[in-house]
């Protein structure tokens, strides 16, 4: 094997593991949990843009979600699970931030009317598509927004959601029944216009 | 969005989920923002070096040094508390209970007895009140599985938690917690109004 033949493997035996990185970044190194962020970032974007609803919304989230794991790292019990520990930071700083703005804005007459004016001949392009539902979703409340995004968007199972989240199995079924039957009512309000 | 009516439930579920499973990503640039935020952000500068410090310390005896007049104030304080202050027992010895009491007031400062019962072999008091460890408090062992040690602390809200056996964080069952939602939550005691 020559040094470029498989330089993944390579790299992969010079990267630091997960519980070495919480350590460093534990101990004040900052690049080692900006390591740690890029390792784990891409996969709680989307979880992110689809409670909060936009792109920029969900990078600041997301940003301050890490601020709050890189300060909280001397807490994180057991650090070779650390996808999991920050993905409960992820989740709670989502519903903070969506309860926060359903307080601080009434936007349901604009979203009411953005509803009214969806075209739905089906003929969108994929990420017109996203956008109706993406607003029917942020009609929904912040526990039954998460419950439905971590069931069918995220396909986690009930037994990591409960792990995350740190409710009872029970009550997440509930929330994402819940949550697709509003948001049929609202998709088909959407259908009867068009 | 096309969302028929007769559409059965995961038929319905599929069509309105499949759009939003599309991947997002951020730019390259987000663990620079990321790491700039960090570095301009004073409480985690103040943080990391509470932890840097906490961690030289922690297996060092503190050494304190009192004048004979504020050493004779606080060893009648801690008489006063041994008399006012019931130790709850441990139910089982598997169980630790630790417990915070309110011993006795001074005109600004409140001597609060921070009571751990349970299997141990060392107890540290980390709070606010000594930087998160800065500075450690010892609980010494008693009787029946009990640690103890008394702090004072000044009016207001103040979070701690308990160090048990050089690593395991736990806050304590009795006193509110802080109401962040991390894995290791603080307990929260209140001195005053």
């Amino acid at each position: 094997m020559t040094l470029d033949a498989n330089p993944a493997v390579i790299h992969s035996a010079m990267e630091r593991s997960d519980e070495q990185l919480v350590r460093a970044g534990a101990a004040g190194d900052v690049d080692a949990f900006a390591e740690l962020s890029r390792r784990y970032r891409d996969r709680y974007v989307r979880f992110a843009v689809r409670m909060v609803g936009n792109r920029d919304d969900a990078e600041d989230v997301l940003q301050s979600a890490f601020i709050r794991a890189y300060r909280s790292l001397d807490k994180c019990r057991n650090p070779a699970h650390f996808g999991g520990w920050l993905y409960q930071i992820v989740a709670n700083e989502c519903r903070s931030y969506v309860t926060r703005r359903a307080r601080r804005e009434r936007r349901l007459v604009h979203d009411e009317q953005r509803l009214q004016n969806v075209s739905v001949d089906g003929h969108h392009a994929a990420d017109e598509a996203r956008e109706d539902v993406q607003y029917a979703l942020a009609q929904l409340g912040a526990v039954y927004r998460e419950a439905f995004v971590m069931k069918h968007v995220e396909q986690l199972s009930y037994d990591e959601m409960a792990e995350i989240t740190g409710d009872g199995v029970s009550a997440l079924k509930m929330r994402v029944k819940r949550a697709v039957a509003r948001l049929r009512e609202l998709l088909e309000e959407v259908h009867d216009v068009g | 969005m096309s969302v028929e009516p007769h559409d059965s439930n995961d038929e319905f579920i599929e069509r309105i989920a499949r759009p939003l499973r599309a991947p997002e990503r951020f730019g390259d640039d987000f663990e620079d923002a990321l790491v700039a935020a960090i570095r301009e952000d004073p409480t985690t500068e103040r943080q990391q070096r509470a932890v840097r410090r906490f961690a030289l310390a922690w297996w060092s005896v503190p050494s304190i040094r009192l004048s004979p007049l504020a050493a004779l104030a606080i060893a009648a304080s801690l008489m006063a508390v041994a008399s006012l202050v019931s130790v709850r027992q441990a139910t089982s010895r598997d169980r630790p209970v630790p417990v915070a009491t309110v011993a006795a007031v001074r005109d600004t400062v409140t001597l609060v007895r921070f009571v751990f019962v349970g299997q141990a072999d060392s107890v540290a008091l980390v709070g606010d009140f000594n930087a998160w460890g800065a500075t450690p408090t010892h609980l010494r062992s008693g009787r029946n599985g009990a640690w103890t040690a008394s702090v004072p602390l000044s009016k207001g809200r103040h979070e701690y938690a308990f160090i048990v056996n050089g690593k395991r964080w736990m806050p304590d069952p009795f006193a509110p917690t802080n109401p962040d939602e991390f894995e290791a939550n603080s307990s929260v005691i209140t001195i005053g109004d």
